[in-house]
């Protein structure tokens, strides 16, 4: 079996045309001037790379290049040349159509177990006093932004202040808990953790009911959003997707990278809802009320949700902001509470 | 007067090829955690290098995986260092700043050491013979002038940055030279802000009467902009670049590019990101294709022309601290 090559020896650009043959364990070279050989282990053969032309550098300091693929992949067998196992796989249509897969398979797994757990170690490991400073930078840009001052009888805040002082927090809290009264009419009932423990608490939402123990039902819930870092989990694990998007991306700008991180971490996970509501619960045992004051007051927030959607439907065609879109339905989230209900 | 022969440059790289080369390196680089990434980096550059065509012959890429991986550990202690500094203790992140400032320059001429001596053509490597003190006058002392100045200097320093780097580099034993002048770059920098003002002017009109339908063409103005940019500073500095008595030469054109990238982009995100290994080829496709060598003579002549002599690249490889810090 003979190959054309061109043979360059390293000291001038000229190309000579020879060809190439092997003698046993010997490569020859042969050429119109050209005569000389080498045994094929001292000769370096580069590995296939789609059509490119492959390089053979010789002990000589020059080198072959040969583009008749088939013809060196002969000559190759011979001499007992083996290619590696990454070339049969950098030129399988399979194999290329199995790594994407593979890919997407390894960014979803990360996406699902890793994200999150990574979150939660870096969220525990944030102090109190930075927890602090972020948790009042926050509030104010809210004030800024969306939130006015609270029009509720002071009596009333009194009151469930004081409710909400009594308490008793889970023997592993760790942080001091506040509420903050505020109005916001165009976001409704609400109530939502800062993560230093101070809770912004709606006047939307005490109206909802009455019943006091049902503030405190959704402030344990709150409570169990800090205790458990939800907030700053979610921050992390939007900024590291974010991140991540970013350098998949590499050209594109980063503002596309964003928005799908921001579609696809709106809201608390279905999974930290669940938490939070299971604190609540056992918060209210310990503190010796029924753990079905959640569902109770949830089932009011939803229907005070469904009839503003409703209503906003019918005025212009819109929808609002739905707080309840990522809460397990409210059914499902009684059932677990207080079976007995 | 010799006669000149024109040799365009071929780029014969392929996308379904390197799409399949570029996924599984990619499935392995994710695997490792990035560390693969250096072996995939040099198969991207072999590829394209091969596929680059000049004359009849194709270039060659020479970098090793473990050269590459130390500059990008390097580069991530270096950045890690800087950004931890800087939330720990301002003062310190300042420091590390400076020192990076110090060290930069220094790095830079290693890199393109590099890049050039892993470079041939026709069995002959690349160098760079820039010494230090000219790149810590081009990478440091220039660019602290040119904010100084408010940017008044900035086009003066990209042509002294180009200068620096094509004045010192060689093909075998023979030099290539830079011929643009400051004067140049200063027009091509001059047009863009002429440009820029005009969308200003623009800007003022639609708002005077009142037709924001106008500012439609604002964003179109400013993608020209961009694409004017990185079409004409290119071909300005390759038609200026020579080897020897042979002269280089890039034809660009504004709008073939912006379609180009545009469509690359649009590409990329539709399929998110498994287009970019054809993106990266088509627009490999046309850089080259607009690019070429004006051999004085005929060919043989230029090919004979060119020599390498072993004290030229044997005092490189000693030298050579084996370092890529572009990542």
């Amino acid at each position: 079996m003979s190959v054309a090559a061109q043979y360059f020896d390293g000291r001038t650009a000229t190309a000579h045309g020879v060809t190439l043959t092997l003698d046993g364990e010997w490569l020859q070279l042969r050429g119109d001037l050209l005569a000389r050989e080498w045994p094929l282990r001292d000769v370096r053969v580069s590995e296939r790379l789609g059509d490119t032309p492959r390089r053979i550098t010789l002990p000589d300091g020059g080198h072959c290049e040969v583009t008749d693929h088939a013809a060196l992949d002969v000559l190759l067998k011979q001499g007992g040349y083996r290619s590696s196992w990454l070339d049969g796989m950098q030129h399988s249509m399979r194999w290329a159509l199995l790594s994407a897969l593979l890919i997407v398979l390894v960014f979803a797994a990360a996406y699902r177990y890793l994200l999150p757990w990574g979150a939660e170690v870096v969220a525990r490991s944030i102090p109190p006093n930075m927890l602090q400073k972020m948790g009042a930078s926050s509030l104010q840009t809210l004030d800024k932004l969306m939130l006015e001052p609270s029009k509720l009888d002071p009596a009333r805040q009194q009151a469930l202040r004081e409710a909400y002082a009594k308490l008793s927090p889970l023997p592993d809290a760790q942080l001091a808990y506040r509420i903050e009264f505020r109005s916001a009419p165009q976001i409704g009932p609400n109530a939502f953790a800062l993560p230093d423990g101070n809770i912004v608490m709606l006047d939307e939402l005490v109206a909802l009911t009455q019943d006091d123990d049902e503030i405190i039902a959704v402030l344990a819930h709150e409570r169990g959003h800090v205790e458990q870092r939800h907030a700053l989990r979610m921050v992390l694990q939007s900024s590291a997707v974010g991140l991540a998007m970013t350098w998949y991306m590499g050209d594109v700008s980063s503002l596309l990278a964003t928005v799908p991180a921001m579609l696809v971490q709106a809201s608390y996970s279905r999974d930290m809802e669940r938490e939070a509501d299971e604190y609540a619960a056992r918060t209210l045992q310990l503190n010796a009320k029924s753990p079905c004051l959640l569902p109770d007051i949830l089932q009011k927030l939803e229907a005070a949700h469904a009839k503003r959607q409703a209503d906003a439907r019918k005025e212009n065609g819109g929808s609002v902001m739905d707080y309840l879109a990522s809460h397990p339905a409210t059914q499902e989230r009684s059932a677990l509470l207080c079976p007995a209900h | 007067m010799q006669t000149q022969q024109e040799h365009a440059f071929e780029f014969t790289g392929k996308g379904w090829e390197y799409f399949r080369i570029w996924i599984v390196n990619l499935l392995l680089s994710i695997l490792t955690l990035g560390i693969y990434s250096a072996w995939a980096k040099v198969r991207r550059l072999q590829y394209f290098y091969r596929n680059t065509q000049l004359a009849g012959a194709s270039f060659e890429y020479h970098g090793t995986p473990i050269a590459i991986l130390k500059g990008r550990i390097i580069a991530f202690v270096l950045l890690a260092a800087y950004t931890v500094a800087g939330q720990m203790n301002p003062l310190l992140g300042i420091l590390i700043f400076l020192l990076l400032a110090v060290v930069m320059p220094w790095l830079i001429v290693r890199s393109l050491r590099f890049k050039l001596y892993n470079s041939s053509y026709r069995g002959l490597r690349f160098g760079f013979s820039g010494s230090d003190g000219g790149a810590y006058a081009v990478f440091l002392l220039l660019p602290i002038l040119t904010i100084l100045t408010l940017y008044l200097l900035a086009p003066f320093t990209h042509f002294k940055i180009k200068q620096y780097q094509h004045n010192n580099s060689r093909f075998g034993d023979t030099f290539f030279r830079f011929d643009a002048t400051s004067g140049n770059f200063y027009g091509i920098y001059l047009k863009a802000l002429g440009l820029l003002l005009l969308a200003g002017v623009f800007f003022g009109i639609s708002a005077a009467l009142h037709m924001p339908v106008l500012m439609v063409i604002l964003p179109l103005l400013y993608l020209y902009i961009v694409g004017f940019l990185a079409v004409r500073l290119p071909n300005l500095i390759w038609s200026k670049t020579g080897l020897g008595e042979h002269d280089l030469y890039s034809r660009m054109e504004v709008g073939k590019y912006l379609w180009i990238a545009f469509t690359n982009l649009l590409g990329i995100v539709l399929t998110l990101g498994l287009y970019i290994p054809f993106a990266q080829i088509r627009m490999a496709q046309y850089k080259f294709s607009c690019m070429g060598l004006l051999a004085q003579g005929d060919l043989a002549e230029f090919v004979a022309g060119q020599v390498q002599t072993d004290s030229a690249t044997g005092e490189e490889a000693a030298e050579m601290f084996d370092l890529d810090i572009s990542l």
